[in-house]
């Protein structure tokens, strides 16, 4: 008979270094750990509930502009760089770390209404109210980069001036075009003083315009006619077109999926679209209260910060109805451009008080070096809140927000307002003739045409 | 020419590539004329069978025909060439003729036979007519009248002569000068064909080179002239562009959904992995040092020396010429290398040997020269005076924060727990001596010399008596010490308390007892130190020696003998003293004397084993009872020498004992005892031993083990629950539960009552009883509640009650409703079945089991999705077989949470 010998050597228990850990040895069997469910769903819910005290999202603001920032552009090569343009025509280079000006860039005579950044990052190019395109030399960032010199002030490379008042401007993934959006839309060279190519499709005027990441010639635009328009440089013609119920303020490609982008609307929601089906959206974000003035994606592809009218930052995820997450502070006035980081880490909102702000994307991350088993534990707790988050009690924890008055009323009137606005189809349906009134999901109901 | 122009703005031609296409134009419109003629034969020779008509009229008929030829749609063109004619020969008839073909019906049918073809036939037809003249420009010779007309039109237009040619051509062609002769040949062909044909054209050229290639064009051309369009207006060609260039990027755009897809229902997405951190390589760092200390500076000025860089960049041999060295140098270095070592050698010896000395004097010398030195040094020098003070202030500090010999640390409060009394004299004594140290450090200090010293010399102490202590020596310097110490509380005789409870005259008596006791005992641990001295000097009693040595524990054998010897006599003489707490254990040992003496006649011994066991489970309480007293901090002063004993010492605690407490409990268990002891005096004895020391389990082991001697049999493990439980039916009672919760949880319905009085007016009324619905209704209410009874869980589980109340606290662990992605009950709930924490599962598995959805990394870029090949990278991954890929298949396989969200 054999026997069976509990047999450890002493190389699995004993520590090499005094830092290091004890060894445990556990027994996994199932039959002896009746209640592990259970601590774990108690977990979670403490995991939750720490997520909540440590939720401090606010890093910081910066401020230096003596006007409403208008827009924000993010260098594609530099972490720390992100610039911004206000109304009164002043263009700054922020440094986040140090939360800093580092450089200006003067010229502009009326507002700067699109700012955006070559891929390779040497180029900067506003545009703004003043009829004019300029084009900048983005300052080396080296280093050392700790002298104080904030009264950097760099000279344009290029001076066009055009036709007509620009709206917004954005640059092509990887090539050397950029696009303006006004009167019409331009394509721009960055050495040609008059654009290579035009578009114009309707008399309205463009109001933002965005290149695709994936597939650099594909662009997408949005016009005061309540449009959204596809543009594919290749065929050098315009694609397709749908008209909305309410006008499109901004657009964002999800830079991981090519084919879907989300529209910021005029009608506190965004609509995510796929752009080979426009008859229809993805789906509908809601939850502003007010226009939602500016969308960007996370790099990640997973979620998209957007900020509104209603002086508020919110965190979706790319395919869920409703916010993640909710940012407001007392002192932010309107959001008029919100940005991701190019780590996904940080969302950087520039608003009407002249002010950038930093925000962490994930509220209760915790900054900073981890240590792996510090890491470790993280996961394993988002990991349990994440299994357990259907259940009540966690799921209240995690969704509770504390908001401002304002936003809060108006949400809840909003929901009264939706709510009886389908009573009232409801009823009208339940009177009319037997499919008469159709119902027509949200995604579809506020569209009105798509124009080939 | 009017015609001309209106062809060229039917046909829509663009301005470039005019010439090109009109070219192209002329041979297919000469081809159609072809065809056109052919069908003209057929026409004429279907008029013959046409309705008959007069012969005259038919002359007329005939020429009217030829002139008419054309077409109506080309009317101006025909009146041109019929002008001509008529100037020619039938000037009058013609115009007659001319009127009639639009407003004489008989000719209508005519017409229809002659014109089948579809309108936009037509179009070419007249194109073909043009072409055909021309092509014939250059045959022609033109008239004296032609030559006249035309330059009368060059005259009037001022333009070249060619231009008006066509019409000259035309002119030629319809103006035959006898149609209808015979003789003439030529007039049948043009009467008859018309014009000329593309292939009479193409007759000449055969046999020369690229004529079959024209010939095949010219076949393909015939095949499929298909007429060109009208451009669309132009939204409309917009929209169409704008729609395939949709199509067209849509279909582009659709090659990421792979890509995409995966990306979407991998468990997680990875963002970390390239990172850059500016410097790769050791080399890259390195470029950019700079010297900065001196020491840096030097050695780069001997590395950059020209000589060295220049060799360098040469071949490098000359590096080992620079590297040369003398041979002096050398011999230098390795006597400089070997004074060295022999130098640190004869040190380390010394150390050595300084450190193999035991002699405490020397040590002692040792200590103070260096203190000394030491102080010397203080007085010589501030800076280490000053050193030294801040070491002993923070010494200070700390033992003021610490409390550290401040009987804080586990052993001072494990010796406190025991009490300090029945501890040895070395332990005492360190204890005090830490105590004192205690207070040294935490004095305050006046002048830091003093406290310095006080430290040193306790500090000396301490480390001779741990140093000077091999085991021999140690063993017989400790039974010096006790016996030392004994003699010293034999001799001293203690001062009676003069006032107080202790100066009450039963308390002095018991004083004075107890200390007769203590010197007793004093004496007989004398004797022992004695002999063990004695044993220790010989040199070949080693095993006593051992005996000696181990007395402070259990003891065995010969030792325990003597134990014994010395705790009987104490107890002999503790008897009947009125210290009652050690009554119980001196009965034990009582027994344990008594056995030892005649503990042969133990087997013998005929127990009951009730009784036995009665009587253990008493005394074992009492001792674990003592014990517990024992532990009782206490605050007596006298000196215990039994540390050797292990009985004895237990007992003296005992004695010692004063409190009321303790007195009355022990006065119960006497009165317990007092009759097992009776019963078997001599019974139990063997594990005296064991009844001594703790171990109540062996004791019991040992009745055990006497067992199966004994008449006694345990009763089954069933028969002792139905002893015990006789009295109360379990079964009833449970059964009363359950109906009850079940009254509870579907109760059962009313009996219909009616109001008192209610429906008894008459006899028959009462007969009658409830009325027929009352009970109908009543029998409804027993058959549902019957028919969930049935249905509940319980129904066939007589000894079970499954209570369906809902829960409440239960309830918020379940969700109401099924979460988004879960489609069945069943999966959402094998999802979070298991568990996923470190402590259910193995390290391996936890990377896995935690991932999170999304990893990155803070400070990387994440660039936007690259393209790449879906179907080449499977591939390429198959044929690796790669772990990693392998491992997340894995994880897939793991979490149900994904659903593939639609692409």
């Amino acid at each position: 008979m054999k026997v069976k010998v509990i047999s450890r050597s002493t190389d699995e228990f004993t520590r090499e270094r005094s830092q290091d850990l004890q060894r445990v040895f556990r027994n996994f069997d199932p039959n002896l750990r009746t209640q592990e469910k259970a601590v774990e769903y108690v977990r979670a819910l403490s995991a939750a509930k720490l997520d909540k005290i440590f939720a401090r999202p606010f890093i910081g603001a910066m401020d230096g502009h003596i006007d409403a920032v208008s827009c924000m552009a993010k260098n594609p090569n530099h972490l720390k760089g992100i610039f911004s343009g206000s109304m009164d025509g002043d263009i700054r280079l922020w440094d986040l770390a140090t939360r800093r000006t580092v450089c200006q860039f003067p010229g502009h005579q009326g507002a700067v209404r699109g700012l955006t950044v070559s891929t390779d990052g040497h180029v900067l190019v506003s545009c703004g109210t003043d009829s004019t395109v300029r084009l900048w030399n983005v300052p080396i960032p080296s280093l050392m980069a700790s002298d104080d010199s904030s009264d950097n002030e760099a000279k344009p490379l290029a001076v066009y001036v055009w036709k007509n008042a620009f709206w917004a401007v954005d640059h092509q993934w990887d090539g050397e075009l950029f696009a303006t959006a006004g009167a019409q839309v331009d394509i721009w060279n960055h050495n040609r003083s008059q654009p290579v190519n035009s578009f114009e499709w309707g008399k309205d005027t463009t109001i933002s315009v965005r290149f695709n990441p994936g597939e650099p010639n594909i662009l997408a635009t949005s016009a005061s006619d309540r449009s959204i328009t596809i543009y594919d440089l290749r065929l050098s013609s315009p694609a397709r077109k749908i008209i909305m119920r309410t006008k499109t303020n901004s657009i964002a490609w999800n830079p991981m999926e090519p084919m879907n982008f989300t529209a910021a609307n005029e009608d506190c929601n965004c609509y995510s679209y796929d752009a080979r089906k426009l008859d229809e959206a993805r789906c509908v974000h809601k939850d502003h209260v007010s226009a939602v003035m500016d969308i960007d994606y996370s790099p990640t592809g997973r979620e998209f910060v957007t900020g509104s009218y209603d002086r508020t930052v919110r965190i979706f995820q790319y395919n869920g109805g409703h916010s993640r997450e909710i940012y407001h502070t007392k002192r932010m006035q309107r959001v008029f451009c919100v940005k991701f980081s190019c780590d996904a880490s940080y969302v950087i909102s520039g608003s009407d008080d002249t002010n950038l702000r930093i925000w962490k994307a994930k509220a209760s991350e915790q900054l900073g070096v981890l240590l792996p088993r510090e890491r470790k534990k993280h996961e394993y707790l988002e990991a349990v809140k994440n299994r357990y988050k259907h259940l009540p009690e966690v799921k209240r924890i995690i969704r509770h927000r504390h908001l401002p008055k304002a936003i809060y009323k108006a949400a809840s009137l909003r929901r009264i307002m939706t709510e009886a606005e389908r009573k009232r189809t409801e009823r009208r349906r339940a009177h009319s003739a037997p499919g008469s009134m159709p119902k027509e999901a949200l995604r579809k109901r506020r569209i009105i045409k798509e124009v080939e | 020419m009017m015609a001309d122009k209106k062809r060229k703005s039917k046909d829509g031609m663009a301005q470039s590539g005019k010439k090109d296409r009109e070219f192209r134009n002329n041979k297919r419109k000469n081809l159609s004329y072809n065809k056109k003629n052919k069908k003209e034969d057929a026409s004429e020779k279907r008029r013959r069978h046409g309705p008959r008509l007069p012969n005259a009229l038919r002359k007329e008929l005939d020429v009217f025909n030829r002139t008419v030829e054309g077409e109506p749609s080309d009317v101006d063109e025909r009146i041109d060439s019929d002008d001509a004619v008529g100037n020619d020969v039938y000037e009058y008839e013609e115009g007659i003729a001319e009127e009639e073909s639009k407003k004489n019906r008989r000719f209508d049918t005519v017409e229809n036979y002659q014109y089948e073809l579809p309108e936009d036939f037509q179009d070419s037809d007249v194109a073909s007519d043009e072409g055909e003249d021309e092509d014939n420009i250059g045959y022609d010779n033109e008239n004296g009248n032609e030559g006249r007309h035309t330059r009368m039109l060059e005259e009037i237009t001022g333009l070249p002569s060619d231009v008006f040619g066509g019409r000259k051509k035309k002119d030629i062609i319809i103006t035959e000068a006898y149609p209808e002769s015979e003789y003439n040949p030529s007039s049948d062909i043009l009467d008859g064909d018309g014009r000329i044909s593309i292939q009479d054209l193409l007759d000449p050229l055969h046999g020369k080179s690229g004529f079959s290639k024209l010939r095949k064009n010219l076949q393909r051309m015939n095949k499929k002239s298909v007429p060109t369009l009208a451009p669309l207006p132009k939204p409309e060609q917009e929209r169409l562009e704008r729609k395939a260039a949709y199509e067209h990027s849509k279909k582009d755009i659709t090659k990421w959904e792979p890509l995409v897809k995966r990306n979407r229902e991998a468990p997680t997405l990875y963002f970390d992995e390239d990172v850059d951190l500016g410097f790769s390589t050791i080399g890259a760092i390195a470029s950019e040092f700079e010297p900065r200390t001196d020491f840096e500076k030097k050695i780069a000025s001997l590395v950059n020396q020209n000589e060295v860089v220049e060799a360098h960049k040469k071949d490098g041999a000359r590096l080992l010429e620079l590297n040369k060295i003398s041979v002096e140098e050398v011999m230098d270095r390795q006597q400089r290398l070997a004074k060295m070592r022999s130098l640190l050698f004869r040190h380390e010896m010394k150390a050595k040997r300084v450190k193999k000395i035991k002699s405490k004097t020397y040590h002692r010398l040792l200590k103070k020269e260096r203190r000394k030195t030491a102080e010397a040094a203080l007085q010589m020098d501030p800076e280490a005076a000053k050193e030294h003070a801040m070491k002993q202030e923070f010494k200070r500090a700390e033992e003021r924060m610490t409390l550290k010999h401040k009987n804080s640390s586990r052993w001072a409060k494990r010796i406190l727990q025991r009490g300090l009394q029945v501890q040895d004299e070395a332990t005492r004594e360190a204890f005090g001596e830490q105590l004192s140290r205690h207070a040294a450090l935490t004095r305050k200090i006046n002048s830091v010399k003093e406290s310095s010293s006080s430290d040193d010399s306790s500090d000396d102490y301490d480390s001779d008596d741990m140093l000077a202590s091999p085991d021999g020596d140690a063993k017989s310097k400790l039974l010096m010490k006790a016996k030392e110490k004994t003699l010293k509380v034999l001799e001293g005789d203690e001062e009676l308390p003069k006032s107080g409870v202790l100066s009450l005259p039963f308390m002095v008596r018991g004083l004075k007892k107890r200390k007769e006791a203590a010197d007793e005992e004093a004496k007989l641990a004398l004797e022992e130190y004695e002999s063990s001295l004695k044993q220790l000097e010989d040199p070949s009693a080693s095993g006593s020696c051992e005996r000696g040595a181990s007395s402070g524990m259990r003891v065995f054998g010969v030792p325990k003998r003597v134990v014994n010897e010395t705790s009987k006599k104490v107890k002999s003489d503790n008897y009947y003293a009125n210290s009652d707490s050690e009554d119980d254990v001196e009965a034990q040992e009582d027994i344990v004397i008594e056995n030892n003496q005649n503990d042969k006649s133990l087997r013998e011994a005929d127990i009951d084993p009730s009784l036995l066991r009665e009587e253990f489970e008493i005394s074992h309480d009492s001792l674990f009872k003592s014990f517990q007293d024992a532990e009782d901090p206490e605050t007596k002063t006298t000196y215990d020498v039994a540390f050797l004993a292990s009985d004895s010492w237990k007992k003296m605690r005992g004695s010692s004992d004063a409190s009321k407490q303790t007195e009355a409990s022990n006065h119960v268990r006497k009165s317990e005892i007092t009759v097992g002891p009776m019963k078997h005096d001599q019974s139990f004895e063997e594990n005296d031993d064991d009844c001594d020391t703790d171990s109540g389990g062996e004791m019991v082991d040992g009745i055990l083990s006497s067992g199966p001697k004994s008449t006694y049999e345990l009763p089954s493990q069933a028969e002792l629950i139905l002893r015990a439980f006789a009295g109360d039916d379990v079964q009833e009672d449970f059964d009363k539960d359950k109906e009850a919760v079940l009254d509870e949880e579907n109760p059962e319905p009313e009996k219909p009552v009616l109001l008192p009085g209610w429906g008894q007016w008459t006899d028959i009324q009462k007969k009658k009883g409830l009325p027929s619905w009352m009970l109908e209704e009543h029998e409804m209410a027993k058959k549902k509640r019957n028919e969930s009874l049935k249905k509940r869980k319980d129904a066939h589980l007589s000894n079970v009650i499954i209570s369906e109340k809902l829960d409440r606290k239960a309830e918020k662990l379940h969700t109401k409703t099924l979460p988004y992605p879960y489609t069945s009950k069943e999966v959402f709930e094998q999802s979070i079945r298991m568990p996923i924490g470190p402590e259910f599962n193995p390290a391996t598995a936890i990377g896995a089991l935690n991932r999170p959805e999304v990893v990155k990394k803070a400070g990387v870029i994440i660039k936007p999705i690259q393209y790449e090949d879906m179907n080449v990278r499977e591939r390429a991954e198959t044929h690796k077989h790669n772990g990693q890929r392998q491992r997340k298949a894995k994880d897939k396989n793991q979490s149900m949470r994904k659903k593939a969200a639609k692409v």
